[in-house]
This record gives structure tokens, C-alpha cells and sequence, in this order.
């Protein structure tokens, strides 16, 4: 799941302030389970923009921002975004960026989009995966170093961790305290002693 | 005659490192002369690189001119701020100027610096780095490219002393499978902790060289056991502290003391003291230790 959080309502205002015709778009998948996204929140942001003065001119909640392919579907899906002048999109950054692939006018993102993580009921679980194009997670018991590490250390903990805790966050478990946990309830600690090489970055 | 850091390390005699910051600024007369303070008392400096994530002057360059100025150097390579392309540029700068010995560390995160929102790199770890630069030191480049000339360098990384810490010595191991000649660690006030360490240690003929702070207040010392990862600075010694007329010279004491009980168990005392060395040739005078000439 793609885990994304809301931008402050007077961000989102400021971007949309000289506008006249907004349309709203949601994203049924990911935000809408975040509860940043859905139609109650398609709904109480478009009650929110016109009540400080911005016309809104309507709303949709797209199956998924990331899988509209076309710009027929989305006029199909949203008659009334011909007439915006505005398009805010409350959905993660590759939802946004798709609908912008569609429409016109300017696009807004009513989100931002924080890392690729999972959802273990209302509890958001950051950092899951770096998305990095040559998985390799099986090496560290499931727990993904790249991810999870703010480091990326491949071999191993740095020394700026404290009680199990990470330097960067120390509300954080460390993310080799992690993987050595883990290891040793598999019984494969016979996989800390590999030399991890470098992964060559993906090349955009 | 100046003898390198290596003929130390293959001597039997107890090493002597210390610590000198390079400026953050053009002027480079403080570091100079801090440095002054130490010269004929230690085997070598260590140069800092953006230590703590401030920034600071290249520590090749700081490097150089320490060497100039008559001093034999290790300068340190953090992995923080350069890609593996930055990282064999500097090796191969610090190799053409005359540099001996390298420490690879991964360095801390740029939110503890003064650089907050700096892009982390981080593009290779400390074993990764520690590989490279013995491929480079066999005349290759990380990409498998031949070297028209290869540096050479006596290298070292470093550790905390945590031996209940099975992740870390795992990656000690690998630190000197990949290259690491010696060690230098984080400050050491638990004496025996480290005996635990160095017994769990699985290369007894690499080179530890223990890292000394002398503490200056009772207060230093809770704020590194609340803040400073792999330091533990025990009870007896915070009362010590609390007690004492003149708490720097309680914490001259301490380390002495330390130094006395480091030099029965391993190679060699890393000094890091807090704010330069002036106090750094008497603590050692304390320690039983004369000067090298």
C-alpha cells in the first residue's frame, strides 16, 4: 500500500485561492482505506474549499487514480472536469501524476505521499519497501534494510543505534535489530555472515 | 625519522592516537595548532570527516597539510556524503597526496548535524567501502576498471564495545574480512565491558586500539549515556564526578585509570577529547605513557 498522509487544509487552500472552478478526484484504493481519499473525504473537503469562499464545481472517487487510462475514461468517469480549472487530487503522488497525464488544466495534490508500507487495522506500517528494482529481501528474513534502514546499510547495523532503537528516530526499532530478531525465530542467523554488495541504483 | 602509523601497528609498542577536527572555514590555524599540542605524543591523528554531520573542511586536504606540517595522519572516510564515484575520486586525492591510512565509518545521519535536510548518500556501507578500497588497492575500480597506479593504505574501521550486541560483532567480522587492518572504537569507561568485548573479539591479531574521552562534568556523563550510542558510563564513575573539587581533573583521573587497565587488554587508546587536546599530553603523562622522542 502506498501510505500518504493529508497536506494542511490552508496548503491545499492556498494552492486553489485564485481559482474558479475546482474538481475534486479520490482514490478508492490506498487513500480511501487512510482515510484520505475516499468519499467522505472527496465530500467533506469539497463542503471544506467552498465554505472559504472557492467554488467547487464537483467531485468523484476515480476505482484508482493510477489505473485511469485515458482521457475519455476519466471525461466518462467525470463530465464536469471539462469545465474546471482546477483538478485536486486526493490520492498518492502516482495517482496524481496519472491524472495530470489526462487533463489540461493545473493539478494539485491534495496529499502527500510518504513511503510504501502496509495497514495493520488502523495502525500505518511506513517503509516496507524502497521499491529499489532488484529485491533481495529473502537475504534478510523478510525485513527489507534498504527500506527500512534510513542508512540502506546492507551488512549490518552502524553504531548509532541505542537500545534497539534507530539514530535517525527513536521511536524506530532498528531495522538490524529487526532482521537479527527475525533471523534467529527462522533459525537462518547462517544468513548474517554473507558480504552484501552494493545494489547499482535503478536507473529512472 | 617520522615512522608511519604502520611501522606502529607492526611494533609491540602501545599506540597512541588522537583526534583533531579540521575548520569550518578557510582559517586552518586552530586545527594546526591543536594538532601541535600532541605532536611527539601520538602515532598518528585522526582527521574527522564532517564528524557528527557538521560540516566542516575535506579532511583529505586537512590531511595534506598536517602531513606538511610534520605529522603522520589517518584520515577518516565516512560513507554519508558521497556516491561510489566521489568516494574513489578522494581515495585516489588522498593516495596522490601522500596519505597513509584511511578509517571507514558509516557516519552519522545528516539530522544530527548542522545540514538537516542534506541528501543522504550512503550509497555504499562501511564493509562495502572497506572492499573497495582493497580492489583499488589491487589496482581496480569498483566497476572492474584497471588503475593507472594504485593507491596504498594501511586501513582501519571502527566499533562500539557492546559484546551482547551479536549484530555489531557480526559486522566487526565482516569489517576486517573486508580489509581492516586495525580498530579504533567508541569511547570506552566500562573497563570490563570491553575485557567482554575483546574476548569475544574474533581476530585477536588485528590491531584494537580503545577510544578515550576524559569525562569534564558529571553531567557529560549522563548526557552520553542518554544520548551517545555505545558509550556507558557506570555509577561509581558519575559520583566520582559529582564528588570531585575539580571535576576535569576527576576526569584526567578516570581516563588514566582507564588507560592503565586498556593498556593490559589491547593495542593501543584512540583520544577524543571534548573540545581539543590541550589536556591530551598530560592525561597521557597521567597514564604512564611518555612521549615518542
Amino acid at each position: 500500500m502506498i501510505i500518504s498522509s493529508s497536506k494542511p487544509f490552508s496548503e491545499i487552500l492556498d494552492m486553489l485561492m485564485d481559482k474558479e472552478s475546482v474538481f475534486i478526484i479520490g482514490c478508492s484504493v490506498c487513500a480511501a482505506k487512510q482515510h484520505v481519499g475516499g468519499e467522505p473525504e472527496v465530500e467533506e473537503m469539497s463542503s471544506n474549499i467552498k465554505d472559504a469562499g472557492v467554488n467547487v464545481i464537483g467531485g468523484v472517487v476515480a476505482k484508482a487514480a493510477c489505473s485511469v487510462r485515458s482521457r475519455e475514461y476519466l471525461e466518462e468517469l467525470a463530465p464536469k472536469i471539462k469545465d474546471a480549472d482546477a483538478v485536486l487530487v486526493m490520492a498518492c503522488g502516482s495517482g496524481t501524476s496519472n491524472i495530470a497525464r489526462f487533463v489540461d488544466v493545473d493539478v494539485y495534490p491534495a496529499n502527500n505521499t510518504e513511503s510504501l508500507g502496509a495497514m495493520a487495522g488502523d495502525k500505518i506500517i511506513h517503509h516496507l519497501c524502497a521499491m529499489c528494482g532488484q529485491c533481495t529481501i529473502a537475504e534478510f528474513g523478510g525485513v527489507c534494510p534498504t527500506a527500512q534502514c534510513p542508512k540502506e546499510l546492507l551488512n549490518g547495523p552502524c553504531g548509532g543505534s541505542m537500545d534497539g532503537k534507530c539514530e535517525v528516530d527513536p521511536e524506530k526499532d532498528c531495522a538490524w535489530e529487526l532482521i537479527y530478531e527475525r533471523l534467529e525465530r527462522i533459525g537462518r542467523l547462517d544468513l548474517l555472515d554473507e558480504v552484501r554488495d552494493a545494489k547499482d541504483r535503478l536507473v529512472k | 625519522m617520522l615512522s608511519t602509523f604502520n611501522d606502529a601497528l607492526n611494533s609491540d609498542r602501545f599506540i597512541v592516537t588522537a583526534e583533531v577536527a579540521p575548520p569550518k572555514g578557510t582559517d586552518i590555524s586552530a586545527t594546526l595548532e591543536d594538532a601541535d599540542l600532541i605532536r611527539g605524543w601520538v602515532d598518528a591523528i585522526n582527521i574527522t570527516d564532517n564528524q557528527h554531520a557538521v560540516m566542516r573542511m575535506s579532511p583529505v586536504v586537512v590531511g595534506k597539510l598536517l602531513m606538511d606540517a610534520g605529522h603522520e595522519v589517518i584520515v577518516q572516510f565516512t560513507c554519508r556524503d558521497r556516491n561510489r564515484l566521489a568516494l574513489q575520486s578522494d581515495i585516489l586525492a588522498a593516495s596522490v597526496l601522500g596519505i597513509r591510512n584511511l578509517c571507514v565509518m558509516t557516519g552519522d545521519y545528516p539530522t544530527k548535524g548542522d545540514h538537516v535536510g542534506a541528501k543522504p548518500v550512503y550509497d555504499l556501507d562501511s564493509v562495502q567501502l572497506l572492499s573497495l578500497i582493497t580492489k583499488m588497492m589491487d589496482g581496480h575500480d569498483m566497476a572492474g576498471n584497471e588503475l593507472a597506479g594504485a593507491p596504498s593504505f594501511t586501513i582501519g574501521a571502527v566499533s562500539n564495545t557492546e559484546a551482547a550486541r551479536r549484530m555489531q560483532m557480526i559486522k566487526l567480522k565482516k569489517k576486517i574480512d573486508a580489509g581492516a587492518q586495525f580498530i579504533q572504537t567508541q569511547a570506552v569507561y566500562d573497563v570490563e565491558g570491553f575485557g567482554e568485548f575483546m574476548d569475544s573479539f574474533t581476530h585477536p591479531d588485528v590491531p584494537v586500539i580503545a577510544g578515550i574521552i576524559p569525562l569534564r562534568s558529571a553531567g557529560m556523563a549522563r548526557f552520553m549515556n542518554g544520548n551517545v550510542p555505545g558509550i556507558r558510563v557506570g555509577d561509581e564513575l558519575i559520583s566520582r564526578m559529582e564528588d570531585a573539587e575539580d571535576p576535569v581533573q576527576e576526569g584526567l583521573e578516570i581516563a588514566a585509570e582507564s588507560i592503565r587497565e586498556l593498556r593490559k587488554m589491547c593495542r593501543g587508546v584512540h583520544m577524543m577529547p571534548i573540545g581539543g587536546n590541550s589536556n591530551t599530553p598530560k592525561l597521557l603523562e597521567m597514564a604512564g605513557i611518555s612521549a615518542l622522542q
